[in-house]
This record gives C-alpha cells, sequence and structure tokens, in this order.
C-alpha cells in the first residue's frame, strides 16, 4: 500500500501549503486561515520546540480550547517530530495531570484561558519543562513562551525531523473516569492509512469544507483536521456555542458551505428536532458522517428526509482501530434497524470468534476482532492490557498481524454486513464518550461516606444514555447529593457525571449477590419515559 | 412585537426563576451563576442541559419554545433568556401564533 512519496503527519500541511498557499486551511467564529498562514505558524511552533531541546518522540501534551491555536497545536508538535498528546480541554487539573504523569510529557501546548488548571497541573508535574501559550510564568516552575514567539518567515520550510511511517504519532486517552485513563498510541502509520482511504471513499477534494464537532483530543478530530489537510480541505471548527444551539449550528453550517459533516448521533439528533433544516440552504451537505453509537431509527429517517442532498454513512470503529468498517446507507426507502456497521474498509480485516477465538457460523453472535494497518499499535506502557486485547485466533496458520479484540459483540446478516448487538463488558457510550460505569462507581466509593455505589445508564429522549448511581452511605450518615456531585465533579470529566443519584438505604440485589444494575435501570428507565418528540 | 411584554412579571422574578432552576438542577448550588455569565462559550451548559432549561422555562412561564428559537442570542446568559422568556410570554398573551424569529 504504502508509496515512496506518502506524506506523513509532519509534513501535511507543508504539503498542502506548497500547492495552494492561499487555500483555506481553517475557518472558525466567521474568520479563516489559509494553508499558507498555518504552515507558518506550524513551522514557527515546531522551531521553538526544538529550540527547547525536544527530542523525536518526547511528549509533547497539547491543552487548548477550540480555536484556531488547535491546529497550529497539532501540527507544530508533529512538524517537530514530537508524539503528540492531545488534552480534552475541559478536563479538570487532576485529570491533566494524570495525562501528564502517564504519558511523561516534557512540554506543554496551552493558552492563558487555561492558566489555573495549568498552574495547578504543574505543580505535580515538574518533568514538564516547557510551556508554550502562557503570558506569565506566575506560578509555574517551567518555562513559558507566549503564543506571539511562535513565529517563523514566509516560505519556510518544517524542520527535518526524520520521521518514519512507523514511529509513533500520538496518544489519544479515553474519558477514563478515574485512575488512569487508557491511553491509546497511533503511528504515523496507523493515521495515515485511515486518511487515505476516507480521503479516497469520501472523494474529498480542496472544494470540500469539513466540520469539526468534536474536540481535539477525540479520534473522530483525526477526521476533521488530518483527512481534511491531507486533502487540502477546509476544517470548520464548530464553536461550543453554536454546538449546544441547535438553531444557530444550522445557520452556521449554511453560512460555512459546510459539504463533509461527522459526529456522533446524539448531535445530529438535535439538529433534526431542532435545527429549524427546513428554512436553511444546507445544499452544500453531501455527505453525513455519523459514529460512537447506534442512530435511532426515526430519527435517522427524518434527517433523511431533511437534507434530501446528502448521503449518510455509518463509519464503525473505536479509538482503538479508526474506522475500520463502513456503510453507506440506502438515499431512500428503509433503512435497516439497527443501523449495520457494515464491511470492513479495504485495510482491514474482521473476524466474528466466540471466547475461544475461533470463528463463529455465519449469522450466530461473537466477538468483533478487527486486523489491520489502521489498528493502534497498543495501549501506552501496559503490555498486560495489549496481551488481552491483541490475540492471535487459534485457525491463523501464517504469522500474521494480532487481531485486536473490540468488546463488542456482533452478528454478520446474511448480506454480508456486520451488526451490533451488544457490548461485552461494562462499557457505556453516553452521547458518544465512552464510559466505564466501575469506573465511576470506583469514584464514589472514594467519597466519605458512601459504602456501596453502583451506577447505570438509562436512555434519554434523544436516543442515547445518560448515567444515574444509586448510592448507600455508611453509619446511617445522610450524605448530601450535591456534595457528591461538587466532589465527583473534581474527578470525572463533565459525561461521567451521573445525571442523578439517589441516596438509598440499600441496593437492590441479583439472586447471587451481585448489585442488579437492570432493577435499578428499569425503574429509572419508566420514570423517564421513552418518548423522543 | 418585541417589547409587548405582559404586565404583572418583572424581570427580576424571571432571573430569579430561572437562576434557581439552574443553580437546583443542572449546576449544583454551590456554583455561583451571574446574570450576564455566558452559559454556552465557558461549557456550563451541553446540549442535554438546554433542552432541560426551556423544558423548565415551557413550564413555569406557560410558553412555547419554538424550534426555531433555539438560538444563542435566547440562551446565551440567563439575563438574555429571561428576556426571551418575557418577549414570549407578550407574544402569547396577545394570542398571537408564535412564529419564532
Amino acid at each position: 500500500m504504502s508509496t515512496p512519496s506518502r506524506v506523513l503527519l509532519n509534513r501535511v500541511i507543508d504539503a498542502a501549503a506548497c500547492r495552494d498557499p492561499e487555500a483555506v486551511a481553517i475557518r472558525c467564529d466567521g474568520g479563516a486561515m489559509s494553508y499558507g498562514q498555518l504552515a507558518q505558524r506550524t513551522n514557527g511552533l515546531a522551531h521553538l520546540l526544538l529550540e527547547t531541546g525536544l527530542q523525536r518522540g518526547e511528549r509533547v501534551a497539547v491543552f487548548l480550547g477550540k480555536g484556531f491555536r488547535v491546529p497550529v497545536g497539532l501540527y507544530g508538535v508533529f512538524a517537530a517530530g514530537g508524539l503528540l498528546v492531545p488534552i480534552d480541554p475541559r478536563s479538570p487539573s487532576e485529570q491533566v495531570i494524570r495525562i501528564l504523569r502517564a504519558t511523561g510529557a516534557t512540554r506543554l501546548v496551552t493558552e492563558p484561558g487555561k492558566l489555573e488548571v495549568v498552574q495547578a497541573a504543574l505543580a505535580a508535574c515538574p518533568e514538564v519543562s516547557h510551556v508554550v501559550g502562557l503570558d506569565t510564568d506566575e506560578g509555574v516552575q517551567a518555562e513559558c513562551f507566549p503564543w506571539t514567539s511562535v513565529s517563523s518567515t514566509v516560505g519556510d520550510r518544517p524542520p527535518d525531523v526524520g520521521v518514519a511511517e512507523s514511529d509513533p504519532a500520538y496518544i489519544l486517552h479515553t474519558s477514563g473516569s478515574t485512575g488512569v485513563p487508557k491511553l491509546i498510541l497511533h503511528t504515523h502509520g496507523s493515521a495515515i492509512s485511515f486518511l487515505e482511504w476516507a480521503v479516497a471513499e469520501y472523494s474529498l477534494t480542496p472544494e470540500d469544507r469539513l466540520s469539526n464537532h468534536s474536540s481535539h483530543h477525540t479520534c473522530f478530530a483525526t477526521f476533521d483536521y488530518y483527512a481534511a489537510s491531507r486533502a487540502g480541505a477546509a476544517t470548520v471548527i464548530l464553536t461550543p456555542a453554536s454546538m449546544v444551539m441547535p438553531g444557530s449550528l444550522s445557520a452556521l453550517l449554511e453560512q460555512e458551505s459546510v459539504s463533509v459533516w461527522y459526529s456522533v448521533p446524539t448531535a445530529l439528533v438535535h439538529l433534526s428536532l431542532r435545527g429549524s433544516l427546513e428554512e436553511r440552504d444546507l445544499s452544500a451537505l453531501r455527505w453525513v458522517l455519523f459514529a460512537g453509537e447506534s442512530f435511532p431509527e426515526r430519527h435517522l429517517l427524518r434527517l433523511r428526509q431533511q437534507l434530501p442532498g446528502a448521503r449518510f454513512s455509518y463509519a464503525y470503529g473505536s479509538t482503538e482501530t479508526n474506522v475500520c468498517a463502513y456503510y453507506h446507507l440506502p438515499d431512500e426507502g428503509e433503512i435497516p434497524n439497527p443501523v449495520p456497521i457494515g464491511k470492513a474498509c479495504p485495510n482491514s480485516e474482521l473476524r466474528i470468534a466466540d471466547d475461544n477465538l475461533r470463528s463463529v457460523p455465519p449469522g450466530e453472535i461473537g466477538e468483533l476482532l478487527v486486523r489491520g494497518s489502521t489498528v493502534m499499535s497498543g495501549y501506552w506502557n501496559d503490555s498486560e492490557i495489549n496481551q488481552r486485547v491483541f490475540v492471535q485466533p487459534p485457525s491463523s496458520a501464517e504469522p500474521e498481524d494480532p487481531y485486536f479484540r473490540t468488546g463488542d459483540l456482533v452478528r454478520a446478516r446474511d448480506d454480508g454486513n456486520v451488526t451490533f448487538v451488544a457490548r461485552a463488558d461494562l462499557q457505556v457510550k453516553v452521547r458518544g464518550h465512552r464510559v466505564e460505569l466501575e469506573e465511576i462507581e470506583r469514584s464514589l466509593l472514594s467519597l466519605e461516606p458512601i459504602e456501596e455505589a453502583a451506577a447505570y445508564v438509562v436512555p434519554d429522549r434523544e436516543g442515547s444514555s445518560s448515567i444515574r448511581a444509586a448510592v448507600v452511605a455508611g453509619n446511617g450518615a445522610v450524605p448530601d447529593r450535591w456534595q457528591i456531585l461538587d466532589s465527583l465533579r473534581q474527578i470525572l470529566p463533565p459525561h461521567a457525571v451521573p445525571e442523578k443519584i439517589e441516596i438509598r438505604a440499600d441496593l437492590p440485589l441479583t439472586p447471587t449477590g451481585k448489585v442488579d444494575r437492570i432493577a435499578l435501570q428499569t425503574v429509572a428507565a419508566k420514570e423517564v419515559g421513552r418518548d423522543g418528540e | 412585537m418585541a417589547n409587548e411584554i405582559k404586565p404583572g412579571i418583572e424581570a427580576e422574578e424571571v432571573e430569579g426563576r430561572i437562576i434557581s432552576f439552574v443553580k437546583r438542577e443542572l449546576l449544583g448550588p454551590g456554583i455561583p451563576v451571574s446574570l450576564d455569565e455566558d452559559l454556552l462559550s465557558g461549557g456550563l451548559l451541553d446540549s442535554l442541559g438546554a433542552l432541560r432549561l426551556a423544558t423548565f422555562v415551557e413550564g413555569e412561564f406557560q410558553i412555547t419554545v419554538q424550534p426555531s428559537d433555539f438560538v444563542i442570542e435566547n440562551f446565551r446568559s440567563v439575563a438574555a433568556l429571561a428576556e426571551y422568556v418575557r418577549r414570549s410570554i407578550g407574544r402569547e398573551g396577545a394570542g398571537a401564533p408564535d412564529t419564532g424569529n
């Protein structure tokens, strides 16, 4: 597959800028940045990082809210030969500390608005020696550089850092509620393999404008930024305010002539229900991609009607695998329910296996295993988990790349399309974010005076899920649920904080003595009701 | 038009009720919220929170939040939302069909 001229992530912006420096690379809040300008700032950041003594493969964390600095941060680290660690901009300082420590990051790219969190985080992370993006080094041990020092000369080329395809490119973190979040390592090769597939499959060209809905630390952004830049297209960064207000969001999509959309279904359901789509001209929108969880059928049918010019595609994968399977929806008529995961991308192989890793007969349920060039090289510094998730089925005759266990239970339909059935573990999706219920329970149990805790999911009205928790306090104490929520907000990312906490005298148990989540779930689901409109 | 406000409900009253809901149900009592604080850009409200807030003002003030009213201008802050609520009360109180903006 690889060709000698394959452009790696450290040269993506340079290549686009050499082709057409005037072409728009990024749009945000009504402003624009061309590929020429982006290349200049990217090279500027790369040179600055190298001047601090950065070695190839050293970890550089990028902790930024949405805006023009994000692409500069991401591409600047690549261009310097650094190993990028994007951090969720909503992370409390505890989460930032966990990620900096676990990855051993020595540089941080951030912005003045994050000063408080950064100060708290750096106090606990003395190994971070240089910070780019702060105007003051007050309360910070590291050497600080303001954004104004990030500059280079027009026509400058990126430094020669000798990056190879098999070199690590970035470490993504999952929502990771407590302890150390899962850290997922991708190489330039696994990223590029995904991008090249995406550019070809969705025919991305310099004329396209891709929406950026998700934050830069997610695998969605891999597409929004890197695939767009690879194609010389523009990325339209959607601001947080517009994402909360569907009416403003649809107006923005019209104004910006967005042509390719990629997000979790929840965002599209909001847009469909309350985005006044009938009043907008969204004829530029030609592809709507969704991923992360299933799309409730009635919402999907309505959205397809509202956007007659667009084609719809379900991109299946995880942060670990990138997109490895896809399903293009029919333009009219019935939509299979649930929407199938589809078939393998040409650079991936899917296998449906039983507990002993033997392929199941067609039509039977098994765990989905994935092998291919887009799969991560592994969890960062965690050989124990890597040994569990990368497996070699007994039938493999020849030595081959191991398969990654997705943890998704699936079934192949008669037409060869694969359909999701359930998760094999306690991982759930909340508005597209991965959440482990057991981690939330551990967080609750770390708080006084909670002695027992159960976290469970209930369907919300948008076809996604929300989290609730039930707790039991020790010694007859009566905890304050607001205090519990306040404490949880300090340690959990926002999507992992339960929407409601119920204080109970005891938890319902199953006959085998385990906490009966289903019983809690059933009561709560009745209370919520299931109507969507 | 926009300034037809039904007498009887003062701005402070509307703002007060919205603030107490935001504190009680969305953020928790410990988090201070000012009238003009940006609820959207700062990430205080997510899309689900915005929806719960809309459902609250519908029930509390007997108005209907039209899909076309789900825009930044109406939800940016407690003050902006209170202003929108009072405009809606005026509109619906006058018996005019609500056409949004």
